[in-house]
């Protein structure tokens, strides 16, 4: 019986047999991640004295087939620039995960522009560039001497936030003068205790 | 509660000596006691290939299948479609040029040329047909209602009350007015109405069968408005506060006619070439 079972199964996994009940499945993932949920957020109309407040996109992809730590370090080198200068960064670089980037980037551009009325593509800079752990595959690497090892097939997820506007200059380097004067105040924060 | 051995026999209560009797006698039980539970393996994201492929067309499958005996019910994908709106405005009002513009012409000439319209013979028909159905109606006092259910609608969109703004407009004129307005903030007041609207054309339509009928008629309203549509981040994109504009525009309202219950809905409206063009977006 449970023979049967199991052949059943697998006969229904290969063959289709109903190709229409496809068209009401979703994406496989049906979880709506916290990261594309900070796009719903509506402000409260502006007065007319106030600033125009800039124009806020969060973008990801999730499970791209690349290690998290590799990511990172395009992650980190694109945080802080224009999206132009980012972009352009990424075009002359050779890792796998550089495409990938841009790829998103681009989308990130398409969206701001389509949808969250941003008036100039290239007026965007990163804000926020992050990587995380997608779901791992476990297989087995066979080593000699009847040993194994199990082998883990990496990927990860991708998010960055553009916000609207020129990027920030970036922190000037500290200086002597300013540690001197830090330490000089830390000298004045002194209290006596126990004293009057 | 055992009462202690005698003879080697245990003597226990009676429920306790049936419970076992019950399980048997009772259909659902003996089921599931029955049923072969498979043990489940972890449920893997890809399965791995299958090794020995013998048969991959779906006819072979097929084949293979009634000859192993498994028979797979074939499900009838019945899904029953209730269609209370046409797809679009049949037979669209030509409005004339010039409408609201003062022109040459005297005001008597133009009057004649809208009561001429209104008289055309197929509008006559239409309007026999729709009082067949619905005994109230007029052509007259029709306007009036159509310009309340136009204001409603509009009031149900700033506030997105989509349950009743659903009661006040056709499935088809939905989307058209809540696109892209979704993470945006729409502010809109009625200010006056300029010229009493008016019945331009009224024509009916059948759809799939010659019984269901659908009456459409165009409303012509000459009124003021003011609208601000402010975008996600509350920044003004289109309009300006309190500043009135005057607009004209020939609006269809549709009713399923066969449904006693059915209401006239917001359907569409028509957009004349000559109209003069919109406020740029900020």
């Amino acid at each position: 019986m449970l023979k049967l079972n199991a052949n059943y199964d697998t006969f229904l996994a290969s063959v289709n047999i109903f190709p229409l009940s496809n068209m009401y499945t979703g994406s496989s993932r049906e979880i709506i991640g916290k990261w594309e949920k900070k796009n719903r957020v509506v402000y409260p109309p502006q007065l007319p004295g106030e600033p125009r407040r800039p124009a806020v996109i969060y973008h990801c992809r999730r499970e791209i087939k690349y290690s998290k730590d590799k990511m990172w370090y395009l992650a980190t080198l694109i945080k802080g620039m224009s999206i132009d200068q980012a972009l352009a960064q990424l075009q002359f670089n050779d890792k796998k995960g550089a495409k990938v980037i841009r790829e998103v980037l681009l989308e990130a551009q398409e969206l701001a522009v389509t949808k969250y009325n941003v008036e100039f593509k290239s007026n965007l800079y990163i804000a926020k560039s992050l990587t995380g752990k997608g779901q791992y595959l476990k297989k087995i690497r066979y080593h000699g001497r009847g040993k194994f090892g199990i082998m883990e097939k990496v990927r990860c997820h991708y998010f960055v936030k553009l916000v609207e506007g020129p990027p920030p200059p970036p922190e000037p380097p500290k200086t002597g003068f300013d540690q001197a004067k830090e330490y000089v105040q830390q000298l004045r924060n002194r209290t006596i205790i126990n004293a009057l | 509660m055992a009462a202690p051995t005698q003879r080697g026999l245990v003597r226990l209560p009676l429920r306790v000596c049936l419970q076992g009797a019950e399980s048997l006698l009772n259909p659902i039980r003996l089921a599931q006691s029955s049923l072969v539970v498979p043990v489940r393996t972890k449920k893997r994201l890809i399965l791995p290939p299958r090794v020995k492929t013998k048969y991959t067309t779906p006819e072979e499958q097929k084949e293979k299948m009634r000859a192993s005996g498994i028979v797979i019910p074939h499900e009838k994908l019945e899904r029953s479609i209730t269609l209370a709106c046409t797809a679009s405005i049949f037979d669209p009002y030509i409005p004339p040029e010039g409408d609201a513009r003062l022109s040459s012409l005297s005001k008597e000439t133009l009057k004649q040329r809208a009561v001429q319209l209104k008289q055309s013979t197929i509008s006559q028909l239409a309007i026999r047909k729709v009082k067949q159905y619905d005994p109230n109606f007029s052509s007259k006092t029709f306007p009036e209602m159509a310009q309340k259910i136009f204001i409603e609608a509009h009031d149900c969109l700033t506030n997105f009350n989509k349950d009743k703004l659903h009661s006040l407009v056709t499935e088809r004129c939905y989307p058209e007015m809540v696109r892209g307005n979704r993470y945006k903030t729409i502010r809109w007041s009625f200010v006056e109405s300029l010229e009493p609207p008016r019945t331009v054309q009224i024509r009916h339509f059948t759809m799939m069968n010659k019984d269901n009928l659908y009456g459409q008629v165009t409303v012509r309203m000459h009124t003021r408005q003011t609208v601000v549509i402010y975008d996600q981040f509350g920044r003004l994109m289109y309009g300006a506060e309190d500043v009135p504009k005057d607009v004209l525009e020939y609006v269809v309202f549709e009713r399923h006619l066969v449904n006693p219950y059915s209401s006239w809905r917001l359907h569409g409206k028509i957009v004349p070439s000559w109209a003069p063009p919109k406020d740029p977006t900020y």
